[in-house]
């Protein structure tokens, strides 16, 4: 072991190669991850933050909250099921807002709601609205008036919440009316009456599943119940994102494991003749295998801290159309797999190291 | 003609500003199947002259003629073309391709420079040649599956493989036991004169000169012959 | 040939560990890429694929379909901008729709018969020509969405008719009906009796003869207030989620390239210092430099083109193994031209090693101990 760490010290180019094969392995992957969790907590905030078991859509709306509405009558319904503690509805919709002294529009995402969500204050004035932090790198600030929709409805930002957004559009947190006003405005082939919204969010105690199910008994199946956590994966495109870029970092994952493998398959070549002494001086196959497992770990370890670094770095610099967003868990599962796969490669060595015969290794050149 | 002739050959390197003289004035022929054995202590400049002659090297001054060709001034280029086709070369350590059989370590000269029809030729001369030098049953074998002995063979086996004018030995017996260094010498004794080439062998055993028609010794860059009988 | 095959059938496991590293990226590239392809054209092949060349939506609508509305009388202010050949109403909307025994989420594109806005791309039957007729975009037919077939929008008054099928024209990663305006009209009140008006989305519009798109597009966005005028391109390209898409693909692709490049220029780089006795013994017997680093151009092809095949062939199997609901393919061409510049990009990554080979000095095969790792 302490002679793998001196040559790690003392010979640090030999292990250059595979370091930077890995950092860029690294970015690659800290990117992909931070693709997908900006993409998916972008997405879904606005849901993730609902303080309830379920969400409750129209039967035909497809779990489509734009699509689905639901009326005070089957609200009224769902709050008299059994196991319904509190009922709040929501409506979502994705307008243009014009931001004073900007030029671009800002995507904005206003959501009339009764239930406050965590994290976003109990329901503003009418006219009024917490904004999602997203909108600040569109220009909004607190107690601008933004201008949303063709018609150019008024809302003036109260302050700020965190991680609310729908469909990587900035939340606008508003009272019921003042949604319904901004709605109809934009969109009068389909307005919503006083007490319609598109969904209504539900809470309760026990299991969510069971709870959905006797929501949608009790309306006579009008409506189609999802658990909170399947509302979420229902949004849009969430997914088919998550298995699609699961997919692509596992196989991200491979190639580490293939690289680390290449890289220490052809150090321990150049250092057969070495092993060789060792293992006649009375080291043990296992001692010199171990020693290729820690070096395999640094390697992995300092690719990790300047991949992890560099792309710190690379996402200050990029356009924020792209939802990336780096998030704590994820760079620990990354360097966790980074390890493993590494771990893995190394271990291909095994056989070349332990088919090392000190007596032929000891002898002259070829 | 003679298979090799240095006339006044000095090699001097440059070192910051002084002048190292690894040859001095060299001048030394040999016959077309003379084999010369070449002593002296290390650093006396013998892997210097034997590298001017085999064309890895060109001389600071003098004429280095082999066969009736003279390389003097010849180009990296030239050079390599020349020892492809006129040198044979055994090296002290680095002698075959590990990744290459027995059979291959011979041809591989041809292949990267004939045609098809000399790799034809090459092919039938590289199995006689393995089968005089009692490897016949060893053309595929790769080098780690030969023995040190058997290994030496196959680099005499490469050197002869061009035909060349002159082979030039570089301590040839240094990795093998008193026995075995014994059988190296006698075959390459036997193949140098059967074939009528010139040979030049850089050695510091004593008990090889005994093979050579002729011993030479350098110190310090400078010749002097002493005669000795062959076996 | 001669060294470089001998080299590679004797320490396969290396070559093949660097052939497969290689391969998984071009797989990775391949898949993001053809995965990519179809979610673009999933996303906006029906934009794509309509008859207009020019797409006029409403200025807040941040070029997104979706959110785009406009007045009726849109359509004639854009018909009187100069170079406007035709002009007419778009309808798009997502509906809950009954086909193939089950509620579907399908867009509805609706245009005046004979009018820009039409499907481009009919492959089988013919375009609608009077109302609750559509046309369907394909790859759905398992979905019910068949030539001939009757499909009911919710809450619809009437059933529609398929009659016709048109190749790539899906939006929002849904199955589309191209239908009449009048019909997308009447589906819109159906579905919303309170609605006061139904107004188009956006206008389609085709230019005269001479008059490009984006000079027809500029004088529209001089012209109409309240608009903002796209080429149709621009409109597919600039659509929100495309590019978004595009870029964040863009930079995982570069990434890969990049991998690829790193990974093959250092292995070959490492595979020339460790055969630095071998290659300066082959030097000093008189094989030419050139043919030494032929050798190694001649590795780095037939690994990196193992690794493009394996990795291509990875990605075909992929994409149609997983049930592939997006029609992502692997375009033969894409393939090529990835593997031409992996080749060409590991080939120049090679040169560390191929100048490594031409500084060799063949005359240290004479010093022992100087070729030593």
């Amino acid at each position: 072991m302490k002679n793998a760490l001196r040559e790690l010290r003392r010979r640090p180019g030999r292990f250059v190669p595979v370091t930077a094969a890995l950092i860029l392995l690294t970015v690659l992957l800290l990117f992909l991850g931070g693709l997908l969790d900006g993409l998916y907590i972008g997405a879904t905030g606005a849901l993730r933050a609902q303080r309830a078991a379920v969400v409750v859509y129209s039967a035909d709306a497809n779990d489509s909250i734009i699509r689905s509405r639901v009326n005070e009558t089957t609200r009224a319904k769902i709050e008299r099921t059994p196991g319904v503690t509190a009922v709040g509805g929501l409506g979502i919709s994705l307008l243009g807002a014009k931001v004073p002294g900007e030029t671009t529009l800002a995507d904005a995402a206003v959501i009339g709601y009764q239930r406050p969500p965590t994290g976003v204050p109990a329901v503003p004035p009418p006219g009024d609205a917490w904004a999602d932090r997203r909108l600040e790198s569109f220009g909004v600030r607190v107690g601008q008036t933004l201008r949303l929709g063709p018609r150019e409805v008024p809302i003036r930002v109260r302050g700020w919440v965190e991680d609310t957004n729908y469909l990587l559009q900035g939340a606008l947190w508003v009272a019921p009316e003042t949604w319904r006003g901004a709605q109809n405005a934009s969109r009068p082939d389909a307005p919503f009456a006083p007490g319609e919204f598109q969904v209504v969010v539900a809470d309760g105690p026990g299991d969510p599943a069971a709870l959905a199910r006797r929501i949608d008994r009790a309306t006579g199946n009008e409506t189609a119940t999802l658990t909170k956590d399947q509302a979420v994966l229902a949004s849009p495109g969430t997914r088919q994102q998550k298995s699609t870029f699961n997919g692509i970092i596992a196989v991200t994952f491979v190639v580490v494991g293939l690289v680390v493998a290449l890289f220490f398959a052809l150090l321990t070549l150049e250092r057969s003749p070495i092993y060789g002494v060792l293992k006649a001086i009375g080291t043990t196959t296992r001692r010199l295998f171990a020693g290729v497992l820690v070096q395999a770990l640094i390697v992995a370890t300092a690719a990790f801290l300047v991949g992890g670094l560099v792309t710190l770095g690379l996402t200050s610099v990029l356009p924020a159309r792209i939802p990336i967003l780096l998030v704590g868990s994820r760079a620990i599962t990354t360097f966790g797999g980074i390890l493993l796969t590494a771990a893995i490669g190394g271990a291909i060595s095994l056989r070349r190291i332990a088919r090392i015969d000190p007596v032929a290794a000891i002898g002259t050149g070829t | 003609m003679s298979a090799l002739q240095l006339d006044h050959v000095s090699k001097v390197y440059r070192s910051g500003d002084d002048d190292i003289v690894a040859l001095d004035d060299a001048n030394l022929t040999v016959a077309t199947d003379e084999m010369i054995g070449l002593i002296g202590p290390s650093g006396s400049g013998k892997t210097t002259l034997i590298s001017i002659a085999g064309g890895l090297l060109t001389p600071t001054e003098g004429t280095v003629l082999v066969g009736d060709e003279n390389i003097t001034d010849y180009d990296a280029k030239e050079l390599t073309r020349f020892r492809g086709e006129q040198i044979g070369f055994v090296f002290q350590t680095v002698n075959v391709v590990p990744f290459l059989t027995a059979r291959e370590n011979l041809l591989v000269v041809g292949e990267l420079s004939g045609g098809r029809a000399g790799r034809k030729q090459a092919a039938t001369r590289a199995d006689q040649l393995l089968d005089e030098l009692g490897l016949g049953h060893r053309h595929d074998n790769l080098p780690r599956q030969l023995s040190g002995g058997e290994r030496q063979r196959v680099a005499i086996g490469r050197a002869l493989m061009n035909e060349p004018q002159l082979v030039l030995f570089d301590e040839p017996t240094s990795a093998l036991d008193t026995h075995l260094g014994e059988q190296v010498m006698e075959l390459i004794r036997s193949e140098v004169k059967g074939r009528g080439t010139a040979a030049v062998i850089v050695t510091h055993d004593a008990r090889v000169t005994a093979y050579c028609d002729r011993v030479v010794t350098i110190t310090d860059g400078r010749l002097a012959e002493t005669a000795t009988a062959s076996a | 040939m001669f060294l470089a095959l001998r080299e590679i059938t004797r320490s396969r496991t290396r070559f093949l560990l660097l052939g497969g590293a290689v391969g998984l990226l071009v797989f990775l590239i391949v898949f993001v890429q053809a995965l990519t392809g179809a979610l673009i054209r999933q996303f906006i092949g029906a934009i794509d694929h309509q008859s207009g060349t020019v797409l006029v939506y409403s200025a807040d609508a941040r070029k997104n379909l979706e959110g785009s509305r406009v007045p009726l009388d849109t359509v004639s202010a854009v018909a009187a901008v100069p170079g406007v050949a035709d002009a007419g109403p778009l309808g798009e909307g997502t509906f809950s729709v009954q086909a193939g025994g089950a509620l579907r989420d399908t867009v509805l594109f609706a245009s005046v018969v004979g009018k820009p806005g039409a499907p481009t791309t009919v492959i089988r039957g013919r375009l609608p020509h009077a109302d609750f007729e559509a046309v369907a975009s394909d790859g759905n037919s398992d979905k019910g969405f068949r030539l001939g077939a009757t499909v009911r929008v919710e809450h619809s008054s009437r059933p529609m008719r398929i009659v016709g099928i048109a190749r790539d024209a899906n939006y929002s990663v849904s199955p589309t009906l191209f239908t009449t305006f009048d019909t997308y009209q009447q589906v819109r009140k159906d579905a919303n009796p309170a609605a006061v008006a139904v107004m188009p989305s956006a206008v389609a519009a085709t230019t005269d003869p001479g008059v490009t798109p984006a000079e027809v597009r500029d004088r529209i966005n001089r012209a109409v207030t309240g608009v903002e005028a796209l080429t149709r391109d621009q409109a597919v390209a600039e659509s929100p989620g495309v590019a978004s898409v595009g870029e964040s693909i863009g930079a995982i692709v570069l990434l890969c390239f990049f991998v690829v490049v790193v990974v093959a220029g250092l292995f070959f780089l490492i595979l020339t210092v460790q055969k630095a006795q071998s290659l300066t013994l082959l030097r000093a017997i008189g094989v030419r430099a050139g043919a030494l680093v032929r050798a190694l151009l001649v590795q780095v092809v037939v690994v990196v083109l193992g690794g493009v095949v394996i990795g291509g062939l990875l990605g075909w199997l992929a994409l149609n193994a997983a049930g592939n609901s997006l029609g992502a393919r692997v375009e033969i061409g894409s393939l090529l031209q990835t593997g031409a510049l992996v080749l060409g990009l590991s080939l120049v990554a090679a040169l560390g090693a191929a100048r490594r080979v031409l500084r060799i000095d063949p005359v240290r095969a004479t010093v022992p101990g100087s070729l030593d790792p």
